[in-house]
Order: C-alpha cells, then structure tokens, then sequence
C-alpha cells in the first residue's frame, strides 16, 4: 500500500468535483450528492493506495459513471433545471446591481445592457461551469493548468472558425435599455428567487435548524460576495476588455 | 476480463451484492475487495455505487454513517429483511438457470463425444 503523490490527490478532488457539479446539474438532493462524494473520494483513494489505477474504479468514462449514479438516485426535477435556476437568479442579481449602481454613479435615467454585458454574463457561467466539469478529464490531462490551456485553445479555435466565417461583432451594441422601476423590479424578482431558491434547497435537507440557520447565513455571504465581484469585473470588462478585445479583433 | 464474463456479471452483480452483505455489513470498496477474493474482478469498481442506491431505492439494503477516527465517516451497507428475501428468490432463480445451461453443456459434450 502507497500513499498517493500530491498530483494524483489533486486528481482525485478534480474528479470528485465534477462529479458533485454533475450531480448538482441533474437536482440531486445537497445531502445525497455529498455522501455520494465521500464516498467516492473513499474510495479513490483506497484504491490508489492499493495501487490501483483511476480508471480502475471510473472506467474509461467517468461522466458515464457519474450520470449512471444520478440516474439510479432518482432525481426530483428535470435535468439541469436546478442549474438553470441559479444560473437566472444570478444574472438577474448581478444585472439588476449592475443597472443601479451605473444608475446611481452616473445619475442616468437609463441603463444600457450592451453585447459585451451579455456575453460576459453567460461566457462566464458557461466557463465556470466547464472549468469545474473539465475535472472529468483528470485521468487524461492529470493537471488544472493542462485542462485550462485545452479549454482556452478550444475557445480561441472557436473564435478563429467564426472570424475566418466572416462574423463580425458590434460590442457596443444596445439589447435592452431600462429606467429605474425596472432595475427595482429586477432587483426584487432577484431577491423573490434566491430566497426561494435557499427556502428549496433547505427544506429538503433535514439538518437541524441552528445547522439551517448556519447555512442560509453562509449561502447569502457566498452569493452577495460573488454578485459584488462580478459587478466590478463587469465595470472594469466594460472599459479594459472592450478596449483589449477589439483591438485583438483589429489584430485577427 | 472478457466481454463475455463482463456481460455476465453484469446480469448478477446485484445478487452478488446481497449475497456479500448477507455475511456482513460493508462499505463500497471493501464489497470490491470481497467480490476480488471469490474470483470476481470489476471492469470499473465504481459500477457497484448505482447498483448499490438502486438496491437501496428497491428497501433491499440500507446504508449508515459511521464515524471513522482517520477521517470523515464512511458509508456502510447491510441487508434488510426484503433483501434477504428477494436474495433468497434470485438464488433459486440461478440455481435453475445454471442447473438448465449446465444441462445443456453436459449434451453438447456427449454429442460431441458420440
């Protein structure tokens, strides 16, 4: 028995994280996708220990492992609604400060949801998400370095097939523009959601309530933190990227 | 191990669960090391983990926590009383149909033989 080397424990916690994101994705119960990764990582590492290959205990595929254990374990809601679910509430909230902080620093009646906005809210739940499920592929490309370089090459591969296709891109371009009852209404359908959404989530895990209580405290932090982080990469994306992705637009 | 002994143990993995259980209380990866000792090797040891919430899900067996001084509790599985009954069912089952090919086998030798 040997105690496994510190890239094959990164291995492992890459791999059981795209398990629990993949569980996540299908609505499996918090309480029921965090002992299915205990025992996992269990698992893993006894059989690394025993010297045992990965792809011993995953197979060849480990998404294939993870989706036949989320189907076995029932799932209440359609697949990815849960993830959708965040994925609005989150939107909503860092569009609905977003409006209102532009609001009240440029005291404009309006505000301008451009492209760019647009594509830097889904561009970055969409890479998050596939950062996080790329942990599938920790067997094949053992490092995190080596997953994101696959992941950049296949982005920049994508843009370079779309410029060479002829598509052009007015970022500046106006979606939507709102006045002020509107960032409200938004900002409150925000609110409306997520306390809904943690109302969801820990009625159907029966913890205690101090453990409750605990949890709610630790799920608002989380999200108003990442909301805020998210509104200043939007004010910084909105002056420095815009700048930086045309002129590599210029240069392309 | 071959297609052929893959497909097999496909089809009584579950029974062999029950039957390993039946002996006594484990966790997913000793069941592994048990199914190992009596001959049957797993293509991917992590296919025993569905198997095992859709016995859980049927009220065949059930798991609990227990507490570990290393690290975080481990998982364990035990039969329940459905189970043993139903794995009294599928063994009768499987008596049957081994007793039918081997039947079967026994007539294709002394044919060949004749």
């Amino acid at each position: 028995m040997h105690r496994a080397d510190q890239q094959t424990q990164q291995q492992i916690s890459d791999l059981v994280e795209a398990c629990a994101g993949y569980w996540e994705l299908r609505g499996i119960v918090r309480e029921s996708s965090h002992e299915m990764q205990l025992e996992l990582e269990q698992h893993l590492q006894q059989a690394v220990s025993d010297g045992k290959s990965l792809e011993a205990v995953l197979g060849p595929h480990p998404a294939a492992f993870a989706e036949s254990w989320a189907r076995e374990m029932r799932p209440h809601v359609w697949r990815g609604s849960t993830v959708a679910f965040h994925g609005l509430v989150y939107a909503l909230s860092v569009v609905g400060t977003t409006a209102l902080l532009s609001q009240l620093l440029a005291h404009s009646p309006a505000f301008t949801f451009t492209l760019f906005a647009a594509y830097l809210l889904v561009g970055s739940g969409l890479l998050a998400l596939l950062l996080q499920l790329g942990g599938f592929l920790a067997p094949r490309i053992s490092t995190g370095a080596g997953r994101e370089v696959l992941l950049l090459a296949g982005i920049v591969l994508a843009v370079l097939v779309l410029r060479l296709a002829g598509l052009t891109v007015n970022w500046s371009m106006t979606l939507l523009s709102w006045s002020w009852p509107v960032t409200m209404v938004l900002l409150l359908l925000a609110a409306v959601l997520f306390s809904l959404d943690c109302w969801r989530t820990f009625t159907r895990e029966h913890t205690s309530p101090a453990s409750t209580n605990r949890s709610v405290l630790r799920a608002v932090t989380t999200f108003v933190a990442s909301v805020g982080v998210f509104d200043m990469m939007m004010f910084v994306g909105s002056v420095a990227v815009v700048d930086f992705c045309r002129l590599a637009l210029r240069l392309m | 191990m071959d297609t052929r002994s893959t497909q097999l143990l496909k089809g009584t993995l579950d029974m062999c669960l029950l039957a390993t259980l039946a002996q006594r209380p484990c966790y997913g990866y000793e069941l592994v090391q048990q199914l190992a000792r009596q001959g049957l090797d797993l293509v991917s040891e992590g296919s025993i983990y569905p198997l095992l919430s859709r016995l859980q899900h049927l009220g065949y067996i059930e798991g609990y926590l227990v507490a570990s001084r290393d690290g975080p509790p481990r998982k364990y599985y035990r039969l329940r009383p459905a189970g043993a009954k139903q794995l009294e069912q599928w063994q009768a089952e499987w008596e049957r149909f081994a007793q039918a090919v081997e039947r079967i086998l026994k007539g294709a030798r002394s044919d060949a033989q004749s």
